[in-house]
C-alpha cells in the first residue's frame, strides 16, 4: 500500500462534473421545499462567494499566482454597469458586460508588467490597485462626467419588479441567477482545466523556465487567465449591485473583500474545481456567526477565522479541505463499491 | 544545409566573461558534443541559444533564420528542444502530465497530446510509470523525462545538458543508446556532457570549451589525442610531466 | 520658501520611519525571498505593546525598548520557527515560494482582526513628556518626537549595516540570502538563519513601533497604513536592498508631507499608489538601481 504515495490522485477531475450536476439539480429544486426569505439571502451570499471564489481560481489557483485584490474588479463591475444604468438607463443586463470588459482591461494592465517578475510583485501590485481603485473613488464626485459622489457611494434607482432593468422583488430570481452564473464559471473553470490552456497554466505556475522551454509562453497564459478571472469577477460585481442596490468604495472595493475571496479558495483548496465551492459552503456560514456573536460592533473580527484556519490549512492540508474530502471519497469508493477506483491517465 | 550557426557568440556575467566570440555550426542530422572543464560557459552556450539569456554580441541562426532575441518558447515552436542540466520537472504532476504539456506545443485537442505523450513516454521507456508523480521518480527516470518532454514538442534540434550526470553505469548505456535512437529518428543533437565515455561514443563531432572560447573542434578520435584537451582538463603541469 | 522647507523636513522625518518599517521587509525578503505581508501586523503589535508598557508602568516608549525588543525578536524568531518554517519546507525547491505568501497574508488579517476584538476599535494615544515639544531651526519648526524617531532611525541604519558586514551571524545572514544550497554546505545553518533574520526584521519593526507611538495613535489595523507603505517603499527602493528601503521611505515621506501641504489627505495617498503602479511598470527592479546585497 505504501508503494501507492507517489501516484497520481486524478479520479476525482473525472467525477467532479457529476457532482457538480447533482448539486445543481438538488440546489434547483430546493426553492420548491423552503421558502423562508432569510434563507435565500444566506444563499445567495453563499453562492455569490462561491462565483467570485471560483473566478479568482482561475488565476489564483491554475495559474499559481496570488491575486489579493479581486474586490476591485467587483467594484469596477458594479460601479462601471451601476453608472450607466443611472446615467443612460442602459439594462444592467448589458451594462454589465461593459463593467466585465473594463474589469479585465485593468486585470491586463495589472498582470502585464508584474507576471513577468517574481511572484510577490504581482500580490503586491493587486493589492495596491485594490487599495489605488478606493481612493480614486472615494476622493471622486464626477468621474468623465458620471456622477459617482465619492464615499458617500451610489444608489441604484429603484423600478421595483422589473426583469428588464435586472430589479425583482423576490430574492429567488436572485438565487436563480447567482446560480446560473455559478454553473457557467463552474463550467468554464472545468473546461479550461482539462485544455492546453489549463496544461500551461498549471505547468508555468509551478515550474517557469521548465515550461518556457517546453513552448509556453508563461506571462501570455496567465494575463489570459487574468482577464477570464477578472471579467467575471465584474460581473459578479454588477449582480452584488443589483442585490442590495447600494454600494459605496468602502463596501465593495476592500482589502477584506478581497483577502475573503482569496482565502476561502485557498482554504477550500486553490487550483481544484470544487475546492473554491466547498470553501464557500464552509466558510461563509461559520464566518456569518463569528460577525454575528463576535462581531459587536466591530467591523471585520469575522476575518479572524478566515486568518486563523487559512493558517491551519496552509501548515497541515496545503492542497486545501479538498485533499482530506478527496481522501474520504476515495475510502467510501473502496469500501462500498469493493473494486477500488482505477487511476486515470491525467494526473492534476 | 546548417540547423545552427552561431557567429562571435558573446556573453558577459558581470565583468565575467562566460562566453567569448563562440563561432560554431550545426547540420541537420549530426550529434555534436560539447565538453570543457566546469565553468567552461557550456550551459551558457545552450542559455543564449535558447532564448534564456541574450547574448551581449554575436548571433545565432536556428534553421535560416535569425533568432538571436527570442524568447525560449518562441524558438520551442520553431523547433528548438532542450533539456536542463538540473532536471525541472513538474513535480506534483503525473509522469503522463509533464509529457502531455510538450506535446501541446504541436497540437490542440488534448486527445491528440494525450497520444503524442503515450508515444514518447513508450519511446523513452517511461510508460509502466505514467500515472506516478513527477516528483517521485529516480535522477535516471527524471533524466528520462526531461527527455521525454523536450522529444514531445518535436524538436529539429535537442540540446542535451548533461543528461548522463548522476546516473549508474547501466543507467548510461541505457541513456546512451536512448540517444542514438532519438539521433535514427531524424533529430539533430547538441550534448553537454561530462561522462567521456558517453561523449565519444555517441558524436561525430566534439567540441572543447574552456574560459567561454573554443580550443579545438574535431572527431572524437582526434580529441582523443589532443594535448590541448588533456591540458584543459588536467592543467599544464600534467601534460608537462606527460610530454 | 519655508514651508516648501519646512515640508521636505517633515517628510524626511516620517519618511524614516516608513524606512524603518521597510527595512525589515527587506531584509526578510533579501534572506528568505519571502514577502511578510504580515510585517504591518508586527508593528501594530509592537505598538500595543509599547503603547501597554508605557500605561502600566510609565516606562517611556525608547526606554521600553529594553523590554520590547527582546519580546519581538522572540516573537518573530518563533513565527518563523513554528508557522513559516513547515510550510516553506514544501515548498524549498520552488523559485517562487507562494505558500509562505499566504501564510503571512493569513497572518495579517488573523492578528488585525484579533487585535480588534482584543483592544476594540479606539485609537489610542500617549502622552509623553516630550509630547508637542518642538524645536526651532531658523523658521522651521520640528517635533521633537519626529526628530527623535529620525534620529533612532539613523543610529539603528548604521548599526545593522554593521551588524551585517562585520559580525559572523550578519555574514552568514549574507550568505544565506545569495545563495542558500551554497551556505548551507558552507555549514551555515540556514533554518537558524532564517528564524534570527525573521526575528531581526520584526525587533526592527519593534523599534518602529516604540518611536512612532509619541507621535502617531496606535489602532487595531494601524498596520495596514505602514504594511502598504513598506510594501511600496521596498518596490520604489528595489526588493531586498537596505539602502533602497531607506532611501524609498524617504521619498514616500517627502511626498505624502507635500501631499499633506497642498491637498488632501487620500488623493496624497492616491499620488504614491500611482508612484508604485508606475514604478512596477517603468522600472520593477526599484528606482534607484541597488542591487540587492544578497
Amino acid at each position: 500500500m505504501k508503494k501507492e504515495r507517489g501516484q497520481a490522485k486524478t479520479m476525482i477531475i473525472d467525477r467532479t462534473p457529476w457532482i457538480a450536476l447533482i448539486g445543481i439539480v438538488i440546489l434547483l429544486v430546493l426553492p420548491v421545499f423552503i421558502q423562508s426569505p432569510t434563507f435565500f439571502q444566506f444563499m445567495i451570499l453563499i453562492l455569490w462567494y462561491a462565483y467570485l471564489t471560483t473566478s479568482w481560481n482561475l488565476v489564483g489557483g491554475f495559474a499559481g499566482v496570488l491575486p489579493l485584490g479581486h474586490a476591485a474588479f467587483a467594484g469596477i463591475g458594479a460601479y462601471a454597469s451601476s453608472v450607466l444604468f443611472i446615467h443612460y438607463g442602459l439594462t444592467p443586463w448589458v451594462g454589465m458586460f461593459a463593467g466585465a470588459f473594463l474589469a479585465a482591461i485593468v486585470g491586463i494592465i495589472v498582470g502585464a508588467p508584474t507576471f513577468k517578475l517574481r511572484g510577490a510583485y504581482f500580490a503586491l501590485a493587486t493589492i495596491a490597485i485594490c487599495e489605488f481603485l478606493r481612493v480614486i473613488l472615494e476622493n471622486t464626485q464626477k468621474f468623465l462626467g458620471f456622477d459617482i459622489n465619492g464615499a458617500r457611494g451610489i444608489l441604484l434607482p429603484l423600478k421595483g419588479h422589473s426583469p428588464i432593468n435586472y430589479q425583482f422583488l423576490d430574492k429567488r430570481y436572485y438565487y436563480y441567477i447567482i446560480l446560473v452564473m455559478l454553473a457557467i464559471i463552474f463550467y468554464i473553470t472545468y473546461r479550461i482545466a482539462q485544455s492546453k490552456l489549463g496544461y500551461y497554466l498549471t505547468a508555468g505556475g509551478e515550474e517557469k523556465e521548465g515550461a518556457e522551454a517546453l513552448g509556453i509562453n508563461v506571462a501570455k497564459c496567465k494575463l489570459i487567465a487574468m482577464a477570464i478571472s477578472t471579467f467575471f469577477t465584474g460581473l459578479g460585481g454588477t449582480f452584488y449591485m443589483q442585490l442590495v442596490h447600494y454600494i459605496y468604495p468602502r463596501g465593495i472595493v476592500s482589502l477584506d473583500l478581497s483577502f475573503e475571496i482569496a482565502f476561502i479558495a485557498i482554504i477550500g483548496g486553490r487550483g481544484t474545481l470544487l475546492g473554491p465551492i466547498v470553501g464557500a459552503v464552509l466558510l461563509v456560514p461559520a464566518a456569518e456567526l463569528t460577525r454575528t456573536y463576535l462581531g459587536g460592533s466591530y467591523e471585520g473580527v469575522h476575518l479572524m477565522l478566515y486568518g486563523a484556519v487559512l493558517m491551519a490549512v496552509m501548515l497541515f492540508k496545503p492542497r486545501g479541505i479538498m485533499e482530506p474530502l478527496e481522501a474520504l471519497y476515495r475510502w467510501v469508493h473502496g469500501k462500498f463499491f469493493l473494486q477500488p477506483l482505477t487511476q486515470t491517465d491525467r494526473g492534476e | 544545409m546548417n540547423l545552427l550557426e552561431l557567429k562571435g557568440l558573446s556573453k558577459s556575467f558581470g565583468g565575467l566573461m562566460a562566453v567569448g566570440g563562440l563561432d560554431l555550426t550545426i547540420s541537420g542530422g549530426e550529434i555534436v558534443g560539447m565538453i570543457g572543464p566546469n565553468g567552461a560557459g557550456k550551459t551558457t552556450v545552450f542559455n543564449l541559444i535558447t532564448g534564456l539569456h541574450f547574448p551581449d554580441s554575436g548571433d545565432v541562426h536556428f534553421n535560416g533564420e535569425r533568432t538571436t532575441r527570442l524568447k525560449p518558447y518562441d524558438l520551442c515552436l520553431r523547433g528548438l528542444g532542450r533539456t536542463f542540466q538540473i532536471v525541472k520537472p513538474f513535480g506534483t504532476k503525473s509522469v503522463i502530465r509533464n509529457a502531455m504539456v510538450g506535446a501541446f506545443c504541436r497540437v490542440k485537442t488534448t486527445q491528440e497530446a494525450e497520444e503524442v505523450a503515450l508515444e514518447v513516454l513508450e519511446f523513452t521507456g517511461l510508460l509502466p510509470k505514467k500515472n506516478l508523480l513527477a516528483k517521485s521518480l529516480t535522477i535516471a527516470d527524471r533524466k528520462r523525462l526531461e527527455l521525454a518532454r523536450a522529444l514531445a514538442t518535436r524538436p529539429k534540434l535537442l540540446l542535451l545538458d548533461e543528461v548522463m550526470a548522476g546516473l549508474t553505469p547501466r543507467e548510461t548505456d541505457d541513456m546512451i543508446s536512448l540517444v542514438r535512437k532519438i539521433r535514427d529518428q531524424g533529430v539533430t543533437l547538441f550534448i553537454i556532457e561530462h561522462v567521456m565515455q558517453a561523449v565519444m561514443n555517441l558524436s561525430e563531432r566534439v567540441i572543447l570549451l574552456h574560459h567561454g572560447e573554443k580550443i579545438v573542434e574535431g572527431t572524437p578520435q582526434e580529441m582523443a589525442s589532443d594535448r590541448r584537451v588533456i591540458k584543459a582538463y588536467l592543467g599544464e603541469e600534467y601534460v608537462i610531466a606527460r610530454g | 520658501m519655508d514651508i516648501i522647507l519646512a515640508t521636505i523636513i517633515n517628510g524626511i522625518l516620517m519618511g524614516s520611519v516608513y524606512g524603518l518599517t521597510a527595512l525589515g521587509l527587506t531584509l526578510i525578503f533579501g534572506v528568505m525571498k519571502v514577502i511578510n505581508f504580515a510585517h504591518g501586523s508586527f508593528l501594530m503589535a509592537a505598538m500595543f505593546l509599547t503603547y501597554y508598557l508605557f500605561r502600566l508602568t510609565g516606562i517611556d516608549p525608547y526606554l521600553g525598548l529594553v523590554i520590547t525588543l527582546p519580546l519581538l525578536f522572540a516573537f518573530g524568531y518563533f513565527t518563523q520557527q513554528v508557522l513559516i518554517r513547515p510550510v516553506f519546507k514544501i515548498e524549498r525547491d520552488v523559485r517562487e515560494p507562494i505558500s509562505v505568501l499566504m501564510l503571512t497574508a493569513g497572518l495579517w488579517i488573523f492578528m488585525d482582526a484579533f487585535a480588534l476584538a482584543l483592544f476594540g476599535a479606539f485609537y489610542k494615544t500617549i502622552r509623553t513628556s516630550y509630547k508637542g515639544a518642538v524645536i526651532h531651526l531658523g523658521d522651521v519648526t520640528i517635533s521633537l518626537s519626529r526628530l527623535y524617531a529620525f534620529l533612532t532611525t539613523v543610529i539603528l541604519a548604521i548599526l545593522f549595516y554593521l551588524f551585517l558586514k562585520k559580525t559572523r551571524l550578519g555574514q552568514a545572514i549574507r550568505a544565506t540570502g545569495q545563495d542558500r544550497d551554497a551556505a548551507r554546505l558552507m555549514g551555515i545553518n540556514i533554518d537558524r538563519i532564517y528564524n534570527v533574520a525573521f526575528g531581526i526584521g520584526i525587533a526592527i519593526v519593534g523599534v518602529a513601533g516604540a518611536v512612532l507611538l509619541p507621535f502617531y495613535y496606535v489602532h487595531p489595523v494601524v498596520g495596514v497604513v505602514f504594511d502598504i507603505r513598506a510594501f511600496i517603499v521596498v518596490v520604489l527602493g528595489g526588493l531586498g536592498s537596505i539602502p533602497g528601503a531607506l532611501l524609498g521611505g524617504v521619498i514616500i515621506g517627502v511626498v505624502e508631507s507635500f501631499g499633506a501641504q497642498f491637498m488632501t489627505a487620500t488623493w496624497t495617498e492616491g499620488i504614491i499608489y500611482a508612484m508604485f503602479i508606475s514604478v512596477l511598470f517603468l522600472k520593477p527592479e526599484g528606482l534607484f538601481g541597488f542591487k540587492a546585497e544578497w
